[in-house]
């Protein structure tokens, strides 16, 4: 017994897969016969569509792209995945997937089906439209030598949402909200033709582009201006970071916005209502840099200067409630969070919230506040006052807080 | 029932908990969340309590009886020889038809998520060999294999949905309010029904030691079953949404394939399925093990190795036969073998063990 039991464990080495040679099942790759995929792209053709893949081959570092066409993205990336220059493509660490305008406004919910169902796909792939061109122009435009156009795209994923233009859904997040509000955002970026600072550089250089509103059932696809993104990314709390030039006294003054809180509150009536939503939006932001002069210790100063960005931050915020509205789609899911603050008065309200939402009233206030100023306080010299001690100082900063 | 093959109630507990790893993580979270919908990640609390009274319940029954008495014994005693023999017989065969059904889901799934291409032949034939081997040795050798497993099971699984902490999203979980109470009931549901398994293992009650110092109603095994029902409908439903869950087949592997450990490690899926495959050998193992005993309480024969090979061509004629392809097989398994599995736990069972205990018999 004990013999045939060794046996069959012998032969059961046969069935894991990790080797090329004797196995009846073999998943095993050599790692100079693939190529690591970290880019797809979709464009519309004439018979279909357009695809391509981006990456590197195992052993080596240069980057590939490969295309191909078909009737749908299954047929042309079947084709492909197997047959690039006889090797196969590996889709498991895609990064990003491009979708052109065109094709987007047709077939993108292709797209998010393909990388749900595909056995090796992520569903925490970036996606993002590509405005004005196709998508494959624009990877060939930004593969230089060095860098790679996924290091690109990478970077852009990471820190786009740093410099306040926007923020990379990826495609759990769009198939989550299609699936759950019926609407959902996907960054958009575009191609400049810019001066080549270096040789090894692409063509074209990635510029964010706003972002874009499709819809479950595949309808009219839309794309908000910047400040209307930049109010969304408000809204949605998906703002790490903003520079933004302020017009103070006699300066333009450049803050950092570094953190932002928002908070809801829903009012509802006797009737059961909902009359408004309060919008409050925290800001805090720091002084980077300054053109001319001023006290920047001064009251009068830093009040100015948080004026002047909360006016910024709710004209955003405001012009992204109001497209939401007049769209009649609620990307920014006012319905979810006044769900989760008030459920059973939501439930109960006796308008439904589709009839409710384009005229709902939304009260946006904005608090900012400016917490500091670096090292750098106000030269003397530069701002023209006359000399003061550091006790005058110190009574007059007293006096002014 | 040789007095070599002696397990202890921790080992058939812990053999328990193994087995029923297998169907909990095939499940959930979309049979929870298709009934429960966005409260379905509180149902596993639920499904608990009733797991417990449900516990206590054939633990009660089991208090009186003599070391050496298993369930179909209990059974035969109470109805009688030839009603009992009938009732024997026919839960054999449900547990055989079900090993076939188990052997198909867990050959399912492991096309549908990493081999596309593969065959279901393959993968059904391999687990049953495998199982074959393990359920014709001895009861305490697959409660040991189970003992020395659980750790590291229990570790990979923790470890695995920690790591997914964070895509969680609270917005996907809340709001849950006191109208979500019938959801987070009907959400119990298939976890409840995954763990009444547990009755079927009491046909292996017959093996554990009476004289062992460890109480037999401990339940940490159901604990644990449900931090695991609870983890993982959490973290899926935190990460996808109601609606996106609900409409993926393996939304817990969904969940997996995302995650990045410190940015440093992504792809642990393989990890995930080692578990799934570990689990299901377990599982069939176990069955085929149920089955053979109940068999031999039937026959009255010695030994039980016998009918394991054949159980296992009849498990093996089930799983191919049971559907043409996995559209109708996600129907048998959607609601067909729930409600007959139920049927079984909550009612046949337990009533057929009731009878000989007011019959006085035990």
């Amino acid at each position: 017994m004990k013999k045939t039991i060794l046996a069959a464990l012998a032969l059961s080495l046969a069935l894991t897969g990790c080797s090329s040679g004797l196995t009846i099942f073999s998943n095993y790759r050599r790692i100079e016969n693939i190529e690591l995929v970290r880019t797809i792209t979709a464009d519309k053709a004439e018979d279909g569509v357009r695809v391509s893949v981006y990456g590197t081959a195992g052993e080596e570092n240069d980057a590939r792209m490969y295309e191909n066409t078909g009737p749908s993205i299954g047929v042309a990336m079947g084709e492909m995945i197997l047959m690039p220059l006889g090797r196969e493509a590996i889709l498991s660490h895609t990064e990003s997937m491009l979708v052109g305008e065109d094709f987007a406004r047709e077939r993108m919910g292709e797209c998010l089906d393909y990388v749900e169902r595909y056995s090796e796909t992520r569903l925490d792939t970036g996606l993002l439209i590509v405005r004005g061109g196709a998508a494959i122009d624009l990877l060939k435009g930004l593969s230089g030598s060095d860098p790679a156009a996924s290091d690109i795209l990478a970077g852009l994923d990471k820190n786009i949402s740093r410099v306040g233009e926007g923020y990379v859904f990826t495609c759990r997040e769009v198939a989550a909200s299609l699936a759950g509000n019926g609407v959902a955002l996907v960054q958009c970026v575009r191609g400049v033709e810019e001066e080549k600072l270096f040789e090894a550089r692409g063509d074209l250089n990635l510029e964010p582009d706003g972002f874009a509103v499709i819809t479950e059932d595949g309808g009219a696809m839309e794309f908000l201006t910047e400040e209307e993104t930049l109010g969304t990314m408000l809204l949605l709390m998906k703002l790490r970071s903003k520079n933004v030039d302020l017009p103070v006294q006699n300066t333009v003054s450049t803050v950092s916005v570094e953190k932002i809180r928002t908070s809801y509150e829903p009012v509802f009536g006797e009737d059961g209502r909902l009359l408004k939503l309060k919008v409050r939006l925290e800001l805090s932001a720091n002084l980077i840099s300054m053109r001319g002069a001023a006290d920047v210790t001064r009251r009068e100063f830093r009040e100015e200067a948080q004026t002047r960005l909360s006016g910024i931050m709710r004209d955003a915020a405001a012009g992204a409630v109001a497209r939401s509205q007049a769209m009649g789609l609620d990307f920014l899911d006012l319905e979810g969070i006044v769900s989760r603050k008030e459920p059973i008065r939501l439930e109960d309200m006796p308008e439904a919230w589709e009839s409710l939402f384009p005229t709902l009233p939304v009260e946006i206030r904005v608090e900012s506040r400016l917490e500091r100023t670096f090292d750098i306080v106000d030269p003397p010299e530069i701002s023209g006052e006359e000399e003061k001690s550091p006790w005058e100082k110190l009574i007059e900063s007293l006096k002014d807080n | 029932m040789g007095k070599t093959d002696r397990i202890t109630e921790r080992q058939l507990t812990v053999l328990i908990f193994v087995s029923l790893l297998s169907p909990m993580i095939r499940i959930l979270p979309t049979a929870a969340v298709v009934f429960g919908g966005r409260s379905a990640w509180l149902s596993p609390f639920v499904a608990f309590v009733a797991g417990k009274l449900l516990l206590s319940f054939m633990n009660a029954l089991r208090k009186k009886v003599p070391e050496g008495t298993g369930l179909a014994d209990m059974v035969e005693l109470g109805l009688g020889r030839g009603a009992g023999k009938v009732f024997n017989v026919l839960c054999a065969l449900w547990l055989t038809f079900y090993a076939g059904f188990v052997c198909r889901s867990a050959a399912e799934r492991l096309l549908s998520t990493v081999y596309p291409n593969g065959s279901v032949t393959v993968f059904i034939v391999v687990m049953l060999l495998i199982a074959v081997l393990t359920a014709s040795g001895l009861t305490k050798s697959l409660s040991r294999t189970a003992e020395v497993l659980m750790p590291i099971l229990v570790g990979v699984i923790a470890a695995v949905l920690l790591s997914a902490i964070p895509d969680v999203s609270g917005e996907n979980l809340l709001p849950v309010t006191y109208r979500n109470a019938r959801d987070i009931l009907y959400g119990a549901v298939p976890i409840f029904n995954v763990m009444t398994g547990f009755v079927y293992f009491l046909f292996l009650s017959g093996h554990v030691r009476k004289d062992t110092s460890i109480r037999p109603n401990r339940f940490p095994w159901l604990v644990l079953l449900a931090l695991t029902a609870l983890g993982v409908t959490f973290f899926t439903l935190g990460t996808l949404g109601e609606k996106l869950a609900v409409s993926m087949e393996n939304a817990f592997f969904m969940v997996i394939r995302n995650i990045r450990v410190f940015g440093v490690v992504e792809r642990v899926e393989a990890v995930v399925v080692a578990v799934w495959i570990v689990t299901d050998f377990i599982f069939m193992a176990a069955l085929l093990s149920i089955v053979a005993e109940i068999w031999r309480t039937v026959t009255g024969v010695k030994k039980r190795t016998a009918f394991v090979p054949v159980s296992a061509v009849l498990a093996g004629a089930a799983a191919f036969l049971i559907a043409r392809d996995a559209f109708a097989f996600q129907k048998w398994s959607d609601v067909l073998i729930p409600a007959v599995n139920l049927t079984f736990t909550l009612i046949l069972i337990p009533a057929a063990a009731l009878v000989g205990r007011l019959r006085k018999k035990y």
